[in-house]
């Protein structure tokens, strides 16, 4: 599904040049559980934002689904990730001037879903996370663990193919945590692919597959059973 | 402490360039209209009060109603002023000035060749230089005009006269109905700009009462109307009650004029008071006060609304200050300093683009104002307490939302919509916007009127007729000067006119069945071309035969018919003024023989034939209707060598009859230039305070917009989410704007007989111009955010 080579990504202040990545190769297949680890700036954030299509390479191939991507334009990358890629965050992103309904509605919206159909997959898909008695909160109403249930369900509504998810629990106690990921265990087990950094050797313990990188390249690879 | 906060208040200043500007330059223009127009008002308020006596001088004025009508008259009889002082005590002096009704010929008999016609020859007692106190620089107030035949002259005179030369003891030759020379006694300032007694020469009365003519100005030996403006010196001046009465008894006692009443008006009000002639001032008077505190109040609102914007980005310094022991008052100590630092730098900058932008204003104005005025105490006072409240006002609503933010919830970053004061913000701008939409329906509709004032069908053809006056001093040559300009190539028909078109007309008193009975109806005077050559319509033509010159014989417009009380169709009544009777040979239909404010009244037009010796006694106006496609400088310039043939003196002088029809309209025109700029000003204030409310809102929403984005939201859909906000905010300016303006305009065009339908466009092109405007401002905010990378704003979370 996912199959990068040699990708490279610079950041430039006006003093340093940093290299967020260096040449990382990587391949993901539909229907996996990967997570990221490593130490702190060694780029795994960077690594997601190009695998979600929200940033973009400076050097290496990205091919998603066996297109090349690293040379799409904003627009055609806003197009493919609206379908086919959910975000799950540390902080939620929740937009707080919004209700849980509202913010699980937005990425239908965007995709164009007409309304009569959106209420039902939004229901449906907070009953699944068990937040539907809170669908008229506003996000600072709710717990941690909540707000995160929200973010998954935004995550899900359209049925992606992918999943990213950039420490999902960092804000989490761990048994808020651990919901959380069983939560993304049982979409995998649906089918959907997912790829997640994570500081955490314990929830790491739940993917299929764990990425070592060290100042932007793999340094190893270690598959669970 | 106060060295501290400058020293931030600089830094942030400096840092935040483009925001310090758009702020500093936005109150600073806000500052110069005000100053400009605070200039304005001023100079217009401190007329005559220079006089050292000016709250004891009053004029009397006459006020008597005849047949309906209500006349005030405030020109008397020579001898009404002394009269007057000796028959009330309360009045301690008087003095009498008759301003020259029209331009005189002077010259230096040194250099007899270097002839000007010059206004303002004003006549007055020989108290008039101790009575006022207009500066003499040289000769005594007591003596400068106790003799006939002396004259002062203003320090412009004196200059153009007799250049560096000592004019004293010297002589000028002023030509009034005939040359007379007069010996310079004394040289005085040049009248103050706020002075409404205007003079150029002043000479004393007596030499009036020595010209031949002098009986036609003096008027009757008792208390009259007539040519003399009278100012009385009242003992106290608490006085006017007393006086207004027992003049009121005087005027009952001697029966000359039992049924008049007397008012007192203040030396220091005859200005404002003035109808006479040009009452725009009066307009402005009353519009330009509100509109320089609405720009004001404008350009404060968005001082506010950019500096709390931005400082909320420094929340967290507010924070900071606060943990580390500042309470809240240092804090809102701290930013009143640096809004005194922001409003100086203001104020300075609209001083100095006040001054750049003066001479233009005044100009539209046709004002002139001394600068001595303008660096006087009064105006620097104004300016101080101008600075004053600017700083206090601009200060007061950051100092007060800045100085709240709680420490705790500033420096997690987590700043509560809350605190930003957007509600505050939303009606400012909503206020601002319905402010420029209101001025913009008001310049249309002001524009438009203007247009139909100048293409109305008047019943006159004023196309190509060019009006020349002619003085008393052609004598006897005025009807061989008409018949050598009819003869020219290029010259259609000539007429003669008393009064040239457009300039006003007299009155004449109709007869009615009793003695009593008198109607006043305006009157004209030409000869048998003038209606052709202007292109007057029959209503009722003269019988064939019957010829239009003759003493005995007169038309009438149609409004006169009812008037007048005559038959439907009154050719060949009669109609008697005084003593004299004369024939109704024809009716011509209405037109407007004055500006369109007023209705048609009814009008006589006298036709005495061309040898008639008024014309050449009181001078009058040759009309030239000239041919299409003629060359006019070449034609004028042949007609003003004939003119010179048989007067050299007087200089040639003419007018075209559009725009002497044009010239009515001087107030409103000027006002519609002043309104447009105001306009601009406004809007441009009004983007500015959109801009930064754009700017604060957005900025808070950058997460929001980051998350839509990375859900899928299009550029497209991002830039009409957040415009869609603002433009809420117009749209309800428009509705509030639209009605106030409407009724303000409807108002105003009660004030014009003819006037046009305030319709439906002019509301919707003002909203779409807000709209478009607010889109503009907007959309580079809204664009930007929508352009920026999620993964920014995402990642300082
Ligand atoms: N916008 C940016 N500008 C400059 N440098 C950046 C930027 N974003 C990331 N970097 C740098 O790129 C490197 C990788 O950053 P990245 O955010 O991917 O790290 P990370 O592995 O996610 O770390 P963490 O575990 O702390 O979240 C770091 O050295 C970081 O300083
Ligand atoms: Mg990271």
């Amino acid at each position: 599904m996912i199959k990068i080579t040699e990708l490279q990504k610079y950041y430039r202040t006006e003093e340093v040049e940093t290299i967020a990545l260096n040449k990382l190769s990587i391949e993901v297949k539909e229907g996996e559980f990967v997570a990221i680890m490593g130490p702190s700036g060694c780029g795994k954030s960077t690594l997601l934002n190009i695998l979600g299509l929200l940033d973009d390479p400076d050097g290496g191939s990205y091919l998603f689904n066996n297109i090349e991507v690293a040379d799409f334009n904003e627009r055609k990358r806003a197009d493919l990730r609206k379908h086919n890629i959910g975000f799950v965050f540390q902080s939620f992103n929740l937009i707080d001037e919004l209700t849980v309904f509202e913010n699980v509605e937005l990425p239908l919206i965007y995709t164009g879903v007409p309304s009569s159909e959106r209420v039902g997959r939004v229901e449906k898909v907070l009953d699944k996370m068990q937040i539907m008695h809170r669908r008229n909160h506003y996000p600072q109403q709710l717990s941690g663990g909540q707000q995160q249930r929200v973010a998954v369900a935004r995550a899900v509504v359209n049925n992606p193919k992918l999943i990213l998810a950039d420490e999902p629990t960092g804000n989490l106690d761990s048994s808020n945590g651990n919901e959380v990921m069983e939560l993304l265990t049982d979409l995998n087990e649906q089918g959907t692919t997912i790829i997640m950094v994570t500081h955490s050797e314990h929830d790491a313990r739940y993917s299929h597959r764990i990425i070592r990188l060290l100042d932007g390249q793999t340094v190893m690879e270690n598959i669970m059973i | 402490m106060i060295k501290n906060y400058i020293k931030i208040a600089w830094r942030n200043l400096v840092s935040q360039r483009l925001f310090s500007f758009i702020n500093i330059s936005g109150l600073a223009v806000g500052l110069a209209v005000c100053m400009m127009i605070m200039m304005y008002v001023a100079h217009e308020m401190s007329y005559d009060r220079f006089h050292e006596n000016a709250d004891r001088i009053f004029i009397p004025q006459q006020s008597f109603t005849m047949n309906g009508n209500t006349m005030n008259m405030e020109y008397m009889s020579y001898a009404a002023g002394e009269i007057i002082k000796q028959r009330q005590p309360v009045v301690k002096d008087y003095t009498r000035t008759m301003a020259y009704f029209k331009p005189v010929i002077a010259s230096n008999p040194e250099k007899p060749d270097a002839k000007f016609s010059e206004k303002n020859l004003l006549f007055a007692d020989g108290n008039f230089f101790s009575f006022f106190s207009f500066k003499l620089l040289s000769g005594s107030a007591q003596h400068v005009l106790d003799r006939p035949f002396t004259v002062v002259l203003s320090e412009d005179m004196a200059k153009k006269y007799f250049g560096d030369e000592n004019p004293i003891g010297k002589t000028i030759v002023l030509k009034t109905d005939s040359a007379f020379t007069y010996q310079v006694a004394g040289v005085a300032e040049n009248n103050p700009s706020n002075s409404s007694i205007k003079y150029s020469f002043v000479t004393s009365n007596q030499s009036l009462l020595q010209m031949k003519e002098a009986k036609l100005y003096t008027g009757t030996k008792d208390i009259s109307f007539g040519n003399f403006l009278p100012y009385l010196l009242l003992n106290h001046a608490s006085d006017t009650a007393t006086l207004r009465r027992s003049l009121d008894l005087m005027a009952k006692q001697d029966k000359t004029f039992d049924k008049v009443h007397y008012s007192l008006s203040a030396l220091s009000t005859t200005h404002l008071k003035s109808n006479f002639g040009d009452s725009s001032n009066l307009k402005y008077l009353k519009i330009f006060p509100l509109v320089a505190v609405l720009i004001l109040l404008l350009a404060l609102a968005n001082y506010m609304n950019l500096s709390t914007a931005r400082a909320t980005l420094r929340a967290k310094e507010v924070g900071v200050r606060k943990v580390s022991g500042a309470s809240r008052k240092t804090i809102a100590a701290q930013f009143y300093v640096e809004s005194a630092l922001f409003t100086t730098l203001s104020f300075v900058l609209g001083y100095v683009l006040c001054y750049a932008f003066k001479p233009w204003f005044l100009n539209v104005l046709q004002l002139k104002i001394d600068s001595s005025f303008l660096y006087s105490p009064m105006v620097l006072i104004l300016l101080a307490v101008l600075f004053i409240i600017t700083i206090l006002i601009a200060g007061s609503y950051p100092a007060v939302i800045l100085s709240a933010f709680k420490p705790v919830a500033t420096l997690k970053g987590k700043m509560s919509k809350a605190t930003g004061g957007v509600a505050v913000r939303k009606v400012f701008t909503t206020l601002q916007f319905a402010l420029s939409v209101g001025l913009i329906i008001c310049g249309i509709v002001i524009d438009r009127q203007l247009y139909f004032f100048r293409h109305k069908d008047i019943g006159i053809n004023r196309d190509n007729v060019v009006m020349i006056p002619v003085h008393n001093t052609f004598g006897n040559n005025y009807n061989a000067f008409k018949q050598d300009v009819a003869q020219l190539s290029g010259i259609e028909n000539v007429a003669t006119s008393h009064h040239s078109m457009f300039h006003g007309y007299d009155m004449v008193s109709i007869n009615g069945k009793t003695k009593d009975d008198i109607t006043m109806v305006a009157s004209w005077m030409g000869d048998d071309q003038l209606i052709k050559t202007l292109g007057l319509k029959w209503k009722y033509a003269p019988a064939t035969g019957e010829r239009l010159a003759g003493m005995d014989r007169l038309v009438i417009n149609e409004a006169a018919i009812a008037k007048l009380h005559l038959p439907v169709d009154p050719v060949g009544s009669y109609l008697q003024s005084g003593d004299q009777k004369f024939k109704i040979i024809g009716v011509l239909k209405d037109f407007n023989y004055s500006s369109l404010q007023s209705e048609i009244s009814p009008l006589i037009l006298f036709t005495p034939p061309a040898k008639f010796p008024f014309f050449k006694r009181d001078g009058c106006n040759l009309f030239a209707k000239i041919k299409a496609h003629t060359n006019l400088p070449t034609l004028l310039g042949k007609i003003q060598s004939l003119y010179k043939k048989y007067d050299a003196d007087t200089p040639f002088d003419y007018t075209f009859m559009d725009d002497a029809f044009n010239a009515q309209y001087q107030a409103e025109d000027r006002l519609s230039s002043i309104f447009s700029v105001f306009t601009y000003i406004t809007i441009a204030l009004a983007s500015l305070g959109l801009f930064g409310l754009a700017a604060f809102t957005i900025e808070q929403r950058t997460k929001e917009i980051g998350i839509r984005k990375v859900l899928g939201a299009s550029i497209g859909s991002i830039n009409s989410l957040l415009s869609a906000d603002f433009l809420k905010l117009v749209i309800l300016s428009i509705v509030i704007a639209s009605p106030v303006a409407w009724w303000a305009m409807h108002n105003w065009l009660q004030g014009f007989a003819y006037r046009i339908n305030i319709s439906w466009w002019m509301f919707a092109f003002a909203g779409m111009t807000a709209i478009l405007t607010a889109v503009a401002t907007v959309s580079y905010h809204a664009l930007k955010a929508a352009l920026a990378n999620p993964v920014k704003s995402l990642r300082s979370e």
